[in-house]
């Protein structure tokens, strides 16, 4: 990209997030409302009812003192219940990494192995269709049940749900490597392991990171939803404890940091698979 | 009744009073005679161990009261001392009787103010004071609290009264061997419906309506049955009855997607807060007394490791019978507001737990037991809830009813005191009591089942 | 025996109405030690099935091949192969990919063996500049140039080029031929080349065979290159043998090939030996 598009695209972002920003203002402004009910009473509800309406939707001023109150304060720790966004964010990553992580381990061999047998393919093919639609939500009962830990539930449902483009772009990549190279390979009497690891690992390699990018994307998605069902410490638990609090703007600063932490996790996946593309 | 009212003063029935009369709770007239702290919990956990007691030895109310009356109070009581080591028995229970097996212990609860007393007994210092170090854990739903309890990573948990049985006799999930020591609080339920109904007060006019409740096997479900049921509403084919995670109540309620919910606080109060909902019954009003909610600890843990179990629950004891004072409440609506606990605005704990609060329609009402705490379970309600699982359909076919309540609750714990000391412990363990002016006599448990003209159980 | 021996070698597919079809039969030919062989005919007739069978990786439907009096199964070190499209690893540098060749040869080298050993054969096609150069930075030219680097670096015993030049513009191609001409002199490299170029097989190779037309081609005539060893583009067509040689060729190239195929022309039981270039021009 030229620096004149790049600066023409940011300067369009940024137009973009401004008129947004005025959208929301102008949705969430407060009516002129008056208190339709007793002193008494009014004490003892919130503004909006005291005007007999319903509570609305946080205005962008609101969501901002949310956000500065999280980023101003994001490590403490006030026990189990109650640790600042910091921290949550910091159990979640670390239990997608451990989920999608051992789902690498398992899905690119597995992957590779599928890749080089059309036996293993046609005989796995059966059962990786039918695994690969499950969503989370339903994996987690089961994890319960069957492992018991929540902790270690959570990481086996983020690696049941993220293996699945791994393994397949992997056995893709594998199986889709040009003739000519593994002709190659052939005439310099390559033993099977060096024509794995320098000729079919290099140049499945742009696919595999393909599926990896997907993954680790699948993997952040389902950490969140594993953890409000299960609780404990994590954003999909503070998601779930500020939604007990009916509090809005604390979910929204949740979100943004859910969005924020995706973004990045994809973006380094995205310069990992930058320097394993090559141009044929 | 609350258990800390004086189980020898013949005048005493089931209500909230002090032996002496003059004050609103024995509490509080405990609170007028002995004014130091540890004193009145002293005093308390006695009277706890006294009514149990008691209760073993006379579960009819009425031959009770007849006995104290023919005997006078200070002849019943040497005459129960002379039977029972009825001061080994205090002692017992007061102070652990030997080293605590496992100091530190993860509680679950459910951020409903059900839990006040395992939540409070945190940052107000009931489990420190017992040489406990508690981790009270929040918890995403009952289902979770139901499978964290079963694989041990709580040690106790808040539960649903009917949980303990439920989990017994193996519904809904594999069957272990429960018990439920301390019922955590009677009433603080109500019936919230949308604004849009403020004039639709009438039951009968609910065919088609969608309600919601927290969990299949739960008081909330049985009394919002009982009550539709009793205004000839179906509840299974006139209306839809839905399980939903509380928070996501109010939400739906705003939502339009369903027309009320019969949950815990601080649903209903939150609702009227945003201007969602009204309060339209309090569940005090279809059953004063009812119990909601437990403290359940599994039977392994209560028999292998008893010290931390008795502390454990002399911790709950003393923490309910301080919650049970409306002095302490806004103190005690304090604590627990924050983040860490019930993560609410703490005007609306305040409002539950003193019971003057806003009902959605504009009028400020004053119920001051809107919610009450008396940790001792009854027999009977356990039985109660047996038979109103079965008029559901929930459970199917002939249940013994006595044995399973009587292998729940430790309302026997009297008996095995009892046992411990060479006596023979009392048969019978139940009282009878009325819901909504119908009569239940949980002798004849069965047929009152089948008593009901809309019910899932056939004559 | 000679170095290398083609033995009644024959390919057949099987065709989806049942039977089979026949590309090639009786494909009978030598090669000596040091000799630059080219193999012309048009397409469909089976070059490539010949040059793969060679290089190991097709297998023959019929017939033996015989290297140094082993016969060939199978690939191997000792016949290197420059492919029709180079076939250069694109996530590798030029050195990188010629270095990759010399390791599989001689895995015993050190690193630095390797990498001098592999910059003697870049030099050698004189794309030193472009060595640390990753293949997409390359012209057409230059990663034919590599391929060729890189099978030579193996130092096999036979070298096989499957129309190495077919997809290069005619200057491109000029140079590399001559570049190749002067290795080859250099080094006595045995090589067995498929080209359509017939300007290309005179200036190339001691021999060249021409195949008829499939289905059932089989080799017509071997044309015995009489001209100098020493050739020159500049002066190699007023040399007084090429362009009968030339005609020839392109005579049967025109015709013959396919009134062969067709039995208008009988079919020789084994091929001729011709020499063109001393018969004087027909």
């Amino acid at each position: 990209m030229t620096s004149s598009v790049a600066l023409r695209a940011a300067i369009l972002s940024a137009l973009l997030l401004l008129i947004f920003f005025l959208v929301w203002h102008i949705a969430t402004m407060p009516v002129a409302s008056t208190q339709v009910v007793s002193d008494d009473y009014a004490k003892l509800v919130g503004g909006a009812a005291a005007a007999g309406q319903q509570s609305a939707f946080p205005t962008p001023a609101d969501f901002g003192r949310k956000l500065l109150e999280a980023v101003s304060d994001p490590f403490y720790d006030n026990g189990p219940n109650d640790k600042g966004i910091g921290i949550q964010l910091g159990y979640s990553i670390w239990r997608v990494l451990l989920g999608f992580g051992a789902a690498a381990l398992v899905a690119i061999p597995l992957g590779f192995l599928i890749g080089m047998s059309p036996l293993m393919l046609r005989a796995l093919d059966p059962f990786i269709q039918l695994l690969k639609p499950i969503s989370p939500l339903a994996w987690m009962p089961l994890a319960l049940f069957v492992l018991k830990d929540s902790n270690v539930s959570a990481v086996f449902v983020i690696f049941i749900c993220s293996v699945w483009p791994m393994l397949m772009n992997t056995a893709f990549g594998v199986s889709a490597v040009r003739k000519d190279w593994l002709d190659v390979a052939k005439t310099l009497e390559l033993s099977p392991l060096r024509k794995a690891l320098f000729v079919v690992l290099p140049a499945a390699a742009p696919t595999i990171m393909t599926g990896v990018r997907i993954s680790i994307g699948i993997a952040w998605l389902v950490i969140v939803a594993a953890e409000m069902l299960v609780g404990g410490t994590g954003i999909g638990y503070f998601v779930w404890n500020e939604w007990n609090n009916l509090s809005i703007s604390n979910i929204l600063v949740a979100v943004l940091a859910i969005g924020l932490v995706g973004m990045l996790l994809d973006a380094i996946v995205a310069r990992l698979q930058k320097m394993l593309t090559y141009k044929d | 009744m609350s258990i800390f009212s004086n189980p020898f003063n013949h005048k005493i029935t089931l209500r909230s009073q002090c032996s002496c009369g003059r004050h609103q709770s024995e509490a509080e007239h405990i609170a007028a005679e002995s004014p130091a702290l540890s004193d009145q919990e002293d005093a308390l956990t006695n009277r706890v161990v006294e009514q149990g007691i008691l209760r073993a030895l006379f579960p009819d109310d009425k031959l009770r009261r007849g006995f104290l009356k023919a005997v006078g109070t200070s002849t019943a009581m040497a005459a129960v001392a002379s039977m029972f080591p009825m001061a080994m028995a205090k002692e017992a229970f007061a102070a652990s009787p030997g080293k605590l097996e496992k100091t530190k212990l993860k509680v679950g609860f459910i951020p409903i103010t059900c839990a006040t007393p395992i939540i409070m007994a945190h940052p107000m210092g009931f489990y420190s004071k017992q040489g406990l170090d508690v981790e009270v854990v929040k918890t995403a739903g009952w289902a979770v609290v139901r499978d964290k309890a079963l694989n041990k990573e709580y040690d106790a948990a808040h539960m649903l009264s009917p949980m303990p049985l439920a989990i017994s006799l193996g519904a809904g999930a594999s069957p272990q061997a429960y018990t439920m020591p301390v019922v955590e609080n009677i009433n603080g339920q109500a019936i919230t419906l949308a604004m849009k109904h403020k004039d639709k007060r009438d039951p009968k006019l609910w065919k088609g309506f969608k309600f919601a409740v927290p969990f299949d096997y739960s008081m909330h479900n049985y009394l919002l049955r009982y009550y539709l049921a009793e205004y000839g509403i179906d509840p299974d084919t006139d209306v839809q009855i839905r399980v939903m995670p509380p928070p996501d109540m109010v939400a739906n309620l705003r939502a339009g997607n369903i027309d009320g919910f019969l949950a815990p606080d601080p649903m209903n109060q939150r609702a009227v807060y945003d201007g969602v909902g009204f309060i339209h019954i309090l569940s005090k009003e279809i059953w004063d007394g009812h119990p909601c909610c437990a403290f359940a600890a599994s039977k392994e843990f209560v028999t292998q490791m008893p010290n931390t179990y008795g502390a454990l629950l002399r911790s709950i004891i003393q923490a309910t019978a301080y919650a049970s004072k409306p002095e302490n409440r806004k103190e005690i609506a304090a604590a627990i507001a924050p983040r860490s606990y019930l993560n609410q605005p703490v005007t609306v704990v305040e409002q539950i737990l003193t019971g003057t609060y806003a009902d959605g329609l504009g009028n400020v009402k004053v119920v001051p037991d809107r919610i009450d705490f008396d940790p001792f379970p009854w027999e009977s309600f356990a039985v109660w809830i047996l038979t109103q699982m079965q008029r559901w359909g929930q459970i199917k076919g002939e249940v013994d009813y006595q044995k399973v309540a009587k292998d729940v609750f430790l309302a026997t714990d009297a008996a095995r005191l009892m046992k411990e000391a060479g006596l023979t412990p009392p048969t019978s363990n139940s009282k009878s009591f009325s819901v909504m002016g119908k009569a239940f006599d949980p002798v004849d448990a069965a047929a009152y089942a089948r008593s009901f003209k809309i019910g899932r159980v056939s004559s | 025996m000679s170095f290398l021996s083609v033995q009644k070698l024959k390919k057949t597919y099987p065709v989806r109405s049942g039977g089979e079809t026949v590309v090639f039969d009786g494909v009978d030919f030598d090669i000596e030690k040091g000799e630059f062989v080219c193999i012309i005919g048009h397409s469909g007739c089976g070059k490539t099935t010949i040059l793969n069978v060679l290089a190991g990786l097709e297998s023959q439907s019929g017939g033996h091949v015989f290297m140094d009096g082993r016969e060939v199964s199978g690939p191997s070190l000792d016949r290197g192969v420059v492919f029709q499209t180079h076939a250069l690893m694109p996530w590798l540098s030029v050195r990188s990919n010629v270095a990759f060749a010399v390791q599989s040869r001689y895995p015993s080298l050190s690193k630095a063996e390797v990498d001098s050993h592999a910059m003697k054969f870049i030099e050698m096609v004189h794309l030193q500049a472009a060595a640390d150069k990753r293949p997409s930075e390359l012209s057409g030219g230059m990663k034919q140039r590599v391929g060729i680097a890189r099978a030579f670096s193996i130092e096999p015993k036979m070298l096989l080029l499957d129309e190495p030049f077919g997809a290069l513009d005619a200057l491109t191609r000029g140079s590399i031929q001559d570049e190749l001409l002067s290795i080859v002199q250099e080094t006595g490299q045995t090589v067995f080349m498929i080209t359509h170029d017939v300007d290309e097989a005179i200036f190339l190779a001691d021999k060249i065979i021409l195949m008829s037309n499939g289905p059932q081609a089989m080799i017509a005539e071997v044309v015995v290159n009489t001209l100098p060893r020493d050739r020159r583009r500049a002066t190699l067509h007023h040399q007084p043998h090429y362009y009968p040689i030339r005609n020839h060729m392109v005579d049967f190239l025109v015709h013959r090939a396919s009134d062969i195929a067709s039995g208008k022309e009988a079919r020789p039981l084994v091929p001729r030996f011709v020499s063109p270039g001393l018969t004087p021009s027909h």
